[in-house]
C-alpha cells in the first residue's frame, strides 16, 4: 500500500529556458523604460541648444553629483525596509566638516580629509542602523530625530558660510574645462567597488532579505540588526560622498536647512521613480541615477523652452506620478497572468 | 527505540504569550533513525513546539537537549548548527530574491543543494525570482536547501499540506532514505493516513501538554484522535439548542454555488435557510478563511455565485456585501473594533455608513438602537469610552452587536467565541440561537467542535477547498466531525 494524498492538480513546474529573456525583460523592465526616458529627454535638449555638447554633459553630470549620491544613499536604506529623513541634513554635515578642515590646504591633504568625511560617514551611519535596530523606534521616527541634530551640529560647525577646498579637488571631481567624466568617475567607482561586490555577498543579500520579508529573512538566519547596520553605514559613506560632493561643486561650505530638507525630498522622488518600492527589497541602484538625470533635465528643457520654472517643477511632479502608476499598473498585469 | 540515546529530548518545556498558554508542558523524544510524527487539533500547541525546535522562539521553561547536551537557540542559525533544519508550511525563502540568492543567503553549499534538486526532480531556473514561483515548487525547494545542509533531524511542519501527490511521494521517499541512512525526521501532518502509513512513532499534544506517545503500528487512527480529543470525547453535552423552527423547506436565504478563490479554495456550494445557524468546520488552511472572506466580499471569487433572496451579489467591496445583507464577524476582533472609540460609537458604526447623506446624525435614533443592542448583549458598559478597555468577551459582542443595530440577513461569524471566557460564549449562544428564530440566518465558522452540537442546526466539513461531509448537528458528535475533517471515512453514528 502506498500513501495516498488528496488528488490535487498538477501545477506547471517547468520554468524553461525560453523564459529566461522574458524574466531578464521582466526584472529589468524599469531601468530599460528610465533608459528610454532619459535618452529622450537627452535628444530632446540637443536639438533645442544649436552648440549642444560636452558642455552641457559636464554641468548635467557635475551639478546632478551630490544628488545622485543622496539618492544611492537613500536607496540602500529603502531597500533594506527603512527610510532615512536625515540624508539631506547629513550631506550638509558633511559639506560643512569638510569644507571647514580642507579651506587653504593641499590637494593631498585634501584626500585625506575626504577619506576621513567617509569614516565619519559610515559611523555616523551605523550608528543610527543600530539605534534603530536597538530602540525598535522606527526609522522614520529615528531619522527624522538625527536630521534636526545634524543640521544643529552643521551650524556648530560653520555658523556662516564659509571654508574652502584646494582647486585641485575641485578638478579632480568636477573635470576641467568641460570634462564630464571625472563626476561620471565619481558615481561609477563607488558603485562598482562598493556596491558592485556587497551585492552579491551574503552582507547585500541580507539587507535585500531584510527588506523583502523580515520573516524569511530571520528565518534564513540574518541578523537583522547587523543587516541594517550595514544598509545604513553604506548608506553613510554615499552621504559623506554627498557632502564631499558639495564642498568640490561649490568651493565651500553652508549649513542650510532649506538644503537639507529639499535634498532629503528630492531623494526621495528619485528612489521612487528610480524603481525601487517603498515596502523594501526590490530595485537597484542604477535606477536612481538615471532618474535623478531625468529629474534635472525636465525643468531643464522647459526652461530652455522659455517656460516658467515653477512650471516645470509642476511637470516634475506629474513625470513622478505618471511614471510611478504606469509602473504598478504594469506590475499588477504582470502578477496577474 | 530502547537503549539508544535520544537524538532530541524535549522535557517539561512551556511557554506563554500574555496570558495565553500556548505550551503548558510538552515532552518529546526523537530517536536516532525513526520517522516520529507530532499531531494535535488546533491550538494544542504545535507550531509553538516546533518554533522552539527550529530556533525561531525560546521556551519560558523546561529544556530541549539535541544528542545528550542541553541546547539553548537564539536564533534559527543555531538550531541548524546543532543539526536540526526546518521545513515549514511557508517556506522560509525571501520573495525578492533569486532561487539561487537565497541558497547564498543561508550559507547552503550549492553542489549539495543543486544534488538534492535533481534527486527530487525538480525542475527550476535557479535564477528565477522566489515570488514568481508556484508555493509547492518552493516548498520542494525548502526541503532540498534544508537537506543540503544534512541535519541529523529533519523537521517538516504540514510539508504536505496542498502539496500534489507525486511531490508527496518524493517527500515520503526521502523522509525513508533519511531513516534508513540513522537520521531522524519529525512530521508534523493533519492528515492520519500519512502517518499511519510512514511513522514509526507519534506524540499527540492537547491543551499545550503531551498526552500520548505511542508506535503508530499499535493504536491506529482511533488511538490518535481519541488522545487528540481526550476526556471530551466521553463528555456529553446537552443540545441545548434543539433545531429551531428553520425547516429545510423554506427557500433558502443564502445561496452559494461552487464559489472558488483559487489554490485554497476549491469550489464550494452550501445553502443558509432563514432561522438557520449553519456551521462549518475543518483543520486549517482548507479554504474556511477564503470561503468567509469571499462570501463578506473582502476576497474576489475566482469563479462561482453567491445569491441572497434569488439575487446574485457581485463585487469585491464589503460595502456591497453588507448592502446585500451579508455581514461578517471576522475572526480576528482586533480588525473590526475601534480600540480609541465608545462602546456607543462602535456599535452605531454601520448607522454612519448606511447614511445616505454626510448630515447630521439622528441622534435619537442612533441611541435606541444602541441602547437596545447594549441590553440583548448584556455588554457592560463600565469601560464605556474606549473599546480597547472591554475585556476580549465584551469586545467580541461589539463587533456582534453592530450589526444588531446595523441589521442583517445573513451573519457570518467567524470562530466568534475564540479566546473568550465560558459565560460569554454562552451569551453568545443564546444569541445566535435568538436571532435565528427570529427568522436571520447565519453561518459559523467555529474550531471548537462541541459548539456545532450547542448553536448549529447543521454543519457542513471543509476539507482541501471542498465540501466533505455534511450532515445535521445532531448526529454530529466529535468523532465523527474530526474524521470528517481529516477526510477519513466516516465512522457509524452511535
Amino acid at each position: 500500500m502506498t500513501v495516498t494524498s488528496p488528488p490535487v492538480p498538477q501545477i506547471p513546474l517547468a520554468t524553461g529556458h525560453q523564459s529566461r529573456l522574458v524574466r531578464v525583460v521582466r526584472d529589468e523592465a524599469w531601468t530599460g523604460a528610465l533608459v528610454v526616458l532619459f535618452a529622450a529627454l537627452l535628444l530632446w535638449q540637443s536639438t533645442q541648444i544649436t552648440a549642444w555638447g560636452a558642455f552641457e554633459l559636464q554641468t548635467l553630470a557635475t551639478s546632478t553629483l551630490p544628488l545622485i549620491f543622496l539618492a544611492l544613499a537613500q536607496g540602500i536604506v529603502v531597500i533594506a525596509g527603512g527610510i532615512d529623513l536625515s540624508v539631506g541634513a547629513q550631506m550638509v554635515l558633511f559639506n560643512c566638516v569638510s569644507a571647514l578642515f580642507m579651506e587653504g590646504r593641499g590637494l593631498v591633504a585634501c584626500l585625506l580629509i575626504a577619506l576621513g568625511t567617509v569614516v565619519l560617514g559610515m559611523a555616523v551611519g551605523a550608528l543610527t542602523g543600530w539605534v534603530v535596530s536597538r530602540s525598535g523606534v522606527p526609522d522614520i521616527i529615528v531619522t527624522l530625530a538625527t536630521s534636526f541634530i545634524w543640521l544643529g551640529v552643521a551650524l556648530l560647525v560653520m555658523p556662516a558660510p564659509g571654508g574652502g577646498t584646494a582647486p585641485g579637488f575641485q578638478t579632480l571631481v568636477s573635470g576641467s574645462g568641460s570634462a564630464f567624466w571625472p563626476a561620471l568617475l565619481c558615481v561609477a567607482a563607488p558603485l562598482l567597488l562598493v556596491w558592485g561586490p556587497l551585492r552579491r555577498s551574503r552582507a547585500g543579500l541580507s539587507i535585500y532579505a531584510l527588506g523583502s520579508d523580515p520573516r524569511a529573512a530571520f528565518l534564513a538566519g540574518v541578523d537583522a540588526r547587523r543587516a541594517r547596520m550595514t544598509a545604513y553605514a553604506v548608506a553613510g559613506l554615499f552621504l559623506a560622498l554627498a557632502g564631499l560632493a558639495t564642498t568640490a561643486y561649490t568651493g565651500g561650505g553652508q549649513a542650510s536647512a532649506a538644503v537639507g530638507s529639499t535634498a532629503t525630498l528630492n531623494a526621495v522622488a528619485a528612489v521612487v521613480l528610480g524603481g525601487i518600492a517603498l515596502t523594501g527589497g526590490v530595485g537597484g541602484l542604477v535606477g536612481p541615477i538615471l532618474a535623478v538625470w531625468c529629474l534635472f533635465l525636465i525643468p531643464a528643457n522647459l526652461l530652455t523652452l522659455g517656460v516658467d520654472p515653477s512650471y516645470g517643477e509642476v511637470v516634475k511632479g506629474i513625470v513622478i506620478v505618471l511614471v510611478v502608476l504606469g509602473g504598478s499598473l504594469l506590475r499588477r498585469t504582470w502578477s496577474r497572468s | 527505540m530502547p537503549q539508544t540515546p535520544d537524538l532530541l529530548e524535549v522535557r517539561e518545556v512551556a511557554k506563554s504569550y500574555g496570558p495565553v498558554r500556548a505550551l503548558r508542558s510538552a515532552d518529546l523524544t526523537v530517536a536516532p533513525g525513526e520517522i516520529h510524527a507530532l499531531l494535535g487539533a488546533n491550538g494544542a500547541g504545535k507550531s509553538t513546539l516546533v518554533k522552539m525546535l527550529s530556533g525561531a522562539l525560546r521556551p519560558d521553561s523546561g529544556t530541549i537537549a539535541v544528542a545528550g547536551r542541553q541546547v539553548r537557540f537564539s536564533s534559527p542559525v543555531d538550531a541548524r548548527a546543532a543539526g536540526i533544519a526546518p521545513v515549514f508550511q511557508d517556506p522560509a525563502l525571501v520573495p525578492h530574491l533569486s532561487v539561487a540568492d537565497n541558497f547564498t543567503l543561508t550559507g547552503t553549499d550549492r553542489a549539495a543543494v543543486v544534488g538534492w534538486i535533481e534527486r527530487l526532480e525538480l525542475q527550476v531556473d535557479l535564477a528565477e525570482r522566489v515570488n514568481s514561483l508556484p508555493l509547492a515548487l518552493l516548498r520542494m525547494l525548502d526541503l532540498a536547501r534544508a537537506l543540503a545542509h544534512d541535519p541529523q533531524l529533519l523537521l517538516l511542519d504540514e510539508i504536505t499540506a496542498a502539496l500534489p501527490t507525486d511531490f508527496a511521494d518524493r517527500v515520503f521517499g526521502v523522509m525513508r532514505e533519511w531513516r534508513d541512512n540513522g537520521r531522524s525526521v519529525l512530521f508534523i501532518s493533519h492528515r492520519l493516513t500519512e502517518v499511519q502509513e510512514i511513522c514509526d512513532r507519534a506524540t499527540i499534544l492537547r491543551d499545550g501538554r503531551a498526552v500520548d506517545t505511542h508506535r503508530t503500528s499499535e493504536g491506529g487512527e482511533a488511538r490518535i484522535v481519541a488522545a487528540m480529543l481526550g476526556e471530551r470525547a466521553a463528555r456529553v453535552d446537552l443540545p441545548q439548542a434543539a433545531a429551531s423552527a428553520a425547516s429545510a423547506t423554506a427557500e433558502p436565504r443564502l445561496v452559494v454555488e461552487d464559489l472558488a478563490t483559487g489554490a485554497r479554495l476549491k469550489g464550494v456550494s452550501l445553502t443558509v435557510a432563514p432561522g438557520e445557524v449553519v456551521g462549518v468546520v475543518s483543520l486549517e488552511g482548507q479554504g474556511e478563511d477564503e470561503l468567509f472572506l469571499s462570501l463578506a466580499g473582502d476576497l474576489k471569487a475566482r469563479s462561482g455565485r453567491i445569491l441572497v433572496d434569488g439575487v446574485a451579489v457581485r463585487g469585491r467591496h464589503p460595502l456591497q456585501a453588507i448592502r446585500k445583507g451579508i455581514t461578517l464577524v471576522p475572526s480576528d476582533r482586533q480588525f473590526a473594533v475601534l480600540p480609541q472609540r465608545s462602546i456607543r460609537d462602535n456599535l452605531a458604526l454601520p448607522l454612519y455608513a448606511s447614511m445616505r447623506s454626510w448630515g447630521w446624525v439622528n441622534a435619537r435614533a442612533e441611541r435606541r438602537a444602541v441602547d437596545s443592542a447594549v441590553d440583548q448583549l448584556e455588554i457592560d458598559t463600565r469601560a464605556a469610552d474606549q473599546a480597547r478597555q472591554l475585556s476580549g468577551g465584551n469586545q467580541q459582542k461589539l463587533t456582534i452587536g453592530r450589526w444588531l443595530v446595523g441589521g442583517y440577513d445573513v451573519m457570518l461569524c467567524f470562530d466568534p467565541t475564540r479566546g473568550i471566557d465560558v459565560g460569554t460564549k454562552h451569551q453568545i449562544y443564546r444569541l445566535l440561537r435568538q436571532e435565528a428564530s427570529e427568522g436571520r440566518s447565519v453561518l459559523m465558522f467555529t474550531s471548537e467542535l462541541r459548539e456545532v452540537r450547542l448553536v448549529c442546526d447543521r454543519v457542513i466539513v471543509l476539507h482541501d477547498g471542498r465540501v466533505v461531509a455534511q450532515m445535521p448537528a445532531a448526529e454530529a458528535d466529535e468523532e465523527r466531525l474530526l474524521n470528517a475533517m481529516h477526510d477519513l471515512a466516516p465512522v457509524e453514528a452511535r
